[in-house]
């Protein structure tokens, strides 16, 4: 039982901070899109301001391995 | 590192003003700046007319060289012409000749490609057109409907024998394009009637070809083959003529080009410069180390007259200076990544070095992989072979070539070749990041902590350099503060001797007073803010985690899948896609973790580019 609410854990900590990023980033691509529209010379910036939401993923993705790993100890 | 800037003026008599401006923009070093006089002058009359005939020619020796698609030539000399009127007269009469050469190009490849679609439209109705010979007094309408419009026809032949009642007769049929073309024969009385259907319906007749005169559709048809078969002698000759006036006239308008432009450059930089009825005075910024050439030119080709002398740096702030960057050739090519952000204030740090070794470090550390290392050396080689010197695509293969050697480093220390394929071909692990992933957390979050503390380094040095002497001693307050809870938490955890927990705790509680004193309140802010982005550097470990796991499973695929020759198949896939999210996603995350967590503890934005007047260029 302990094992499968670990699970559960792990999969909350990765999916709600997946979900949080992918609002984000669905709301920050279209700005970038439209901002590459009349300035392309901005593209590297605005590939960088996508991937900055991508954070809360990555630390979700550690924590989750983090609780998986105190799960199989 | 951002070259050292100096002020200089520059002063000598009015009528010696162009012949400076001239010996300036050969030497190339000075960066012209408006000096601080109040000029109420109205701008010269003169000049401002000159500049005009500049600008007017040089757009007529642009176009020209347009219509004849002569590209920009980096080598050519600038052409100074004997007589400025002759040469714009000239410059004209051939931009005229080539705009007619070039529009008799285009209306010729207008025509055939209108033929070629008339030519398809009237095959198209060659078995069906004898019902318009049946109908010798009637009138033909040729229509095309778009493509996927085949439903539009049935509503069109409805509406037409609802109003005509058997005067009209409606063939059609689809073309290779999608396209409907569509014939209506009407007789001479309904003609009219169907025209104005068309128009009601917004049907849009084909335009009659022009120079075919010939409206019967049997008849156009071998005319319409004839023309097109003249078309392509035609534009054979147009082309020859083009190619004539390029040859003669190519060379010469090159050059003319360049003289104008750079005569445009002096007329700019004559706008920052002052001049007076009898004197003028140019102030600008050079390089420190390039006063002495300056000097000698101005002395040896102008004489005592102009005079050139230092302005001290207590007369301008480090603002003002505009940067130029110049770092060893190990380095330079990493500027394309620091350039991607706005150039740093003068007087501030250049980051370049920093990232030229911690940008390949971290890209390594993610990926990892001695097999993706060699293939990214392999694209980087052939990105070099393909690329020009001085370019922004040669800079990208040194980044790669950079990237993929630090990859295939850290595939040796973590004994990776496409994942768990490492001991295959004999690589035994140093460190194994797929067992180890808690030390490999600890290891990236350390080398945040080094990064950061770096920044901050950075920082106590730039605002010290400024002047800044509170600022600078609040950045150290605060990287001790780092070091000091470093050195608590190997206490805590018993690294270093545990009696040192509660002094090393104590000195940060004092540590954290003096900070809020220097920097007040907004010190915690930034405390925490350095504590969040030092965890950011976790995802060095995670992304380099998912990498491998994504490379793993690919191997297990062979296996897995029944046949091993289909499981191949599909390994090798997944490590391509897995390749290719190996380029994409550490570039980026590399490059944040340097734009926001580095940069964010000094950076400084905001420098003015250092543009010395010199002669044009053409764009790469």
């Amino acid at each position: 039982m302990e094992i499968a609410l670990l699970g559960f854990a792990a999969a909350l900590a990765i999916g709600l901070p997946a979900l949080a990023t992918a609002w984000a980033q669905g709301r920050i691509g279209p700005a970038a899109a439209a901002t590459l529209a009349e300035k392309p010379e901005l593209s590297t910036t605005a590939v960088i301001l996508i991937a900055i939401p991508e954070t809360m993923v990555i630390l979700g993705f550690v924590v989750a391995v983090l609780i998986l790993l105190r799960a199989g100890g | 590192m951002i070259v050292r800037m100096m002020r200089v003026r520059i002063a000598g008599p009015r009528s010696l003003l162009d012949r400076t401006l001239t010996v300036l923009q050969d030497l190339g070093v000075l960066h012209v700046d408006r000096p601080p006089v109040p000029d109420g002058r109205a701008p010269d009359r003169i000049v401002m007319r000159e500049r005009r005939h500049v600008e007017r020619c040089l757009s007529d020796v642009e176009m020209a060289l347009n219509r004849l698609r002569l590209p920009a030539d980096p080598g050519a000399p600038a052409e100074r012409p004997l007589s400025a009127p002759q040469a714009a007269r000239r410059a004209r009469r051939v931009r005229r000749r080539a705009e007619t050469l070039a529009l008799a190009t285009s209306a010729l490849e207008d025509e055939r490609s209108l033929l070629v679609r008339y030519r398809e439209f009237f095959q198209a109705f060659e078995a069906l057109v004898g019902h318009e010979l049946t109908w010798p007094d009637g009138q033909a309408f040729y229509v095309v409907l778009r493509a996927g419009a085949g439903s539009a026809v049935g509503e069109l032949r409805r509406r037409l024998e609802d109003a005509l009642h058997g005067e009209v007769v409606l063939l059609h049929q689809e073309l290779s394009s999608g396209e409907w073309a569509v014939l209506i024969l009407a007789s001479s009385r309904a003609a009219p009637k169907v025209s104005a259907l068309l128009s009601a319906s917004r049907v849009e007749e084909l335009p009659a070809p022009a120079g075919i005169a010939e409206k019967n559709v049997l008849r156009a048809l071998p005319a319409i083959k004839a023309r097109l078969g003249e078309i392509p002698e035609s534009l054979h000759a147009v082309d020859a003529q083009r190619r004539a006036l390029a040859q003669t006239e190519g060379a010469w308008l090159s050059g003319l080009r360049v003289f104008l432009r750079d005569q445009l450059l002096r007329f700019d930089a004559r706008t920052r410069v002052f001049a007076a009825d009898y004197l003028f005075v140019i102030e600008g910024w050079l390089p420190v180390p390039r006063l002495v050439d300056l000097q000698q030119r101005m002395q040896t080709t102008l004489g005592p007259e102009v005079v050139v002398s230092t302005i001290g740096a207590e007369d301008w702030t480090a603002e003002a200076a505009p940067v130029a960057l110049h770092n060893p050739p190990l380095f330079r090519p990493f500027e394309v990544l620091t350039r991607i952000l706005p150039l740093p204030k003068y007087g501030t740090i250049d980051p370049t070095p920093f990232v030229a070794i911690f940008f390949p470090a971290f890209f390594g550390l993610i990926v990892g992989d001695v097999g993706h290392g060699l293939l990214l050396a392999g694209l980087a080689g052939l990105l070099r072979l393909k690329s020009e010197p001085d370019t922004t695509l040669r800079s990208v293969s040194t980044v790669a070539l950079a990237c993929s050697s630090s990859t295939i480093a850290f595939g040796v220390f973590f004994g990776e070749f496409f994942g768990s394929l490492g001991p295959a071909i004999g690589l035994q692990p140093f460190f194994n990041r797929e067992q180890a992933t808690i030390p490999f957390l600890g290891l990236s979050v350390a080398l945040g902590g080094v990064h950061i503390a770096l920044g901050l380094v950075l920082a106590g040095v730039s605002a010290w350099r400024r002047g800044h002497r509170r600022e600078a001693v609040g950045r150290s307050v605060a990287l001790g503060m780092l070091i000091l809870t470093a050195l608590s938490l190997l206490a805590a955890f018993e690294v270093l001797p545990a009696g040192l927990f509660t002094p090393l705790v104590v000195a940060i509680l004092v540590a954290f007073t003096v900070l809020v004193a220097l920097e007040g309140i907004v010190a915690v802010i930034e405390l925490l803010s350095t504590v969040g982005h030092i965890l950011s550097y976790a995802r060095i470990m995670a992304l380099g985690t998912a990498s491998l796991m994504l490379a793993v499973v690919a191997n297990e695929m062979v296996g897995a899948m029944g046949s091993v020759l289909v499981g191949a198949i599909f390994a090798l896939l997944f490590h391509l896609v897995n390749f290719a999210i190996g380029l994409f996603s550490p570039t980026i995350h590399a490059l944040r973790l340097h734009y926001v967590e580095f940069f964010g503890q000094f950076f400084s934005p905001g420098g003015a580019e250092y543009r010395p007047l010199g002669h044009w260029h053409p764009l790469p």
